[in-house]
């Protein structure tokens, strides 16, 4: 065996650098730190953002081999499977073009009607469609992440929609692309209208791709089959736009609410393509502040405040 | 041929391959397969497969980066696998020196608590922070981990047992 091929270098004895649980102290400290800050305080947004860059342009590589795969899989499924959703596009055409049709007039004379009435029109909702990067795969959220982000004007908060309702809503946003909290998350919540009904109510995420309704009373009127769209009373979700359907109610004798549980109609499993709704907020005129106190006369004591 | 890190003198490790393993570890971290609980975190077994082989050239530090990493794609809370990480890196290099003693099976057997108390460390971080609990397939992932040990350990070691000179009858 020739002499140099063997790392033949001494090892160092007193420049070793700190010690392994020095180390372990430190980097435990540092990560510490980041999840309190990520939690609680906004300054790991750009550290976020600066990582986030580094890594899009190998998730835009890694969509190549998934898209090669699926291409590949649909070239063998093929002709049969391509007709089959042809032929199913054009009876939901037929389906939505009377629907639509009915809306230009509807729309024409709510207008009509509106004005009559002096009220203010109705809002536009401005939407952006875009792609579903991947799907995080992290075991402990609900979460997609989309090719859009802060440079094409996304918002924190905005509404992200897909054709059957409502998804979920942007969380992150970083400047090429952001995070899409989907509704059936543990961590995500939206106002609900029933339709059938009329009756307010909060939907909740759930575990195992569901949601629930919350804080609805044993005897509340709620049947299986009902379906909830959004109420509008949040100021982020335009409403009528569908949520959930109710599949099974279980008025508890244990507790004073019932235990509802949803399935959204919109499904997140093998989304491509979505649209990033602007949050209402934005387009609903400012809050009026609220006046200044006057200096109060001397001696006088404000009304409310607490005392000790 | 008897498995024993000290029977057969290695050649030094190229640094290229080094990093470039970690590098296509978390290329297949990152692969959009879905939500898989049992999914075997490849990043953190190419990490203590390094730590234990070469601890003077990846320690605590590249673990910790490449857990902000991992954080940051999967929209993780910032911290969570990086604390992961580092706990994982600081046991394989308190062990580097008895592990490599023993054949692979057992190497395996003795790996399999370090990646259990990363996992657990993961689980216990996101129930604080309002995470689901994503099911009780989640306890296999540690287990896959360690059964790759021994299909990892020779595909990594495999540059490094090459011979030193080449021979024209001698394929590798």
């Amino acid at each position: 065996m020739p002499l140099g091929t063997l790392d033949r270098r001494p090892p160092p004895f007193f420049h070793q650098g700190p010690s392994a649980l020095t180390r372990l102290a430190v980097f435990s400290a540092v990560a510490l730190f980041l999840m309190a800050a990520d939690t609680r305080f906004a300054v790991t947004r750009p550290l976020r953002a600066g990582l986030a860059m580094l890594l899009l342009p190998l998730e835009r590589a890694l969509e190549v081999p998934m898209e090669v795969t699926r291409a590949s899989g649909e070239y063998v499924g093929g002709l049969h499977a391509a007709q089959a959703d042809l032929s199913r596009a054009q009876l939901a055409l037929t389906a939505q073009s009377a629907k639509a049709a009915r809306v230009d007039t509807l729309t024409a004379e709510n207008n009509r009607l509106r004005a009559l009435v002096d009220l203010k029109p109705a809002l536009v909702v401005k939407s952006m469609a875009a792609e579903v990067l991947y799907e995080a795969s992290d075991p402990f959220s609900r979460k997609i992440f989309i090719d859009r982000g802060a440079s094409q004007g996304v918002v924190p908060g905005a509404p992200v929609i897909d054709e059957s309702g409502v998804l979920g809503q942007v969380t992150r946003v970083y400047p090429l692309s952001s995070e899409v909290t989907l509704l059936i998350d543990k961590e995500a919540a939206i106002p609900v209208l029933n339709t059938r009904t009329h009756q307010r109510s909060a939907a909740f995420g759930a575990d195992g791709a569901a949601l629930e309704l919350r804080f609805m009373a044993g005897n509340a009127d709620v049947r299986v089959g009902d379906l909830l769209q959004t109420s509008g009373v949040d100021g982020i979700y335009p409403p009528g736009l569908d949520v959930a359907k109710v599949v099974k109610v279980d008025p508890r004798a244990d507790s004073s609410f019932a235990r509802i549980a949803l399935v959204p109609t919109a499904s997140a499993d093998g989304v491509r393509h979505v649209l990033v709704l602007e949050p209402m907020a934005m387009q609903l005129p400012a809050r009026p502040e609220p006046e200044p106190e006057a200096p109060l006369p001397k001696g006088q004591r404000p009304i409310r405040g607490t005392r000790k | 041929m008897e498995h024993r890190g000290a029977d057969q003198l290695l050649l030094p490790v190229n640094p290229l391959f080094l990093w470039f393993s970690l590098f296509a570890a978390l290329v297949f971290n990152m692969l959009p397969l879905g939500r898989i609980a049992a999914l075997p975190d490849m990043l953190a077994l190419v990490l203590v497969f390094w730590n234990v082989h070469q601890p003077r050239r990846v320690g605590i530090g590249a673990a910790f980066f490449f857990g902000l990493l991992m954080d940051v794609h999967q929209g993780a809370v910032l911290g969570q696998h990086a604390e992961a990480y580092t706990l994982l890196s600081f046991l394989a290099i308190t062990m580097h020196r008895r592990l490599l003693w023993f054949g692979l099976t057992e190497q395996a057997l003795q790996i399999l608590p370090v990646f259990i108390v990363a996992h657990a460390v993961s689980l216990v971080v996101r129930l604080l922070s309002s995470g689901s609990f994503p099911g009780w397939t989640m306890l296999l992932a540690p287990l896959f981990e360690a059964m790759l040990w021994p299909a990892v350990s020779w595909l990594l070691l495999a540059p490094q047992r090459r011979a030193p000179d080449r021979d024209a009858n001698r394929p590798l």
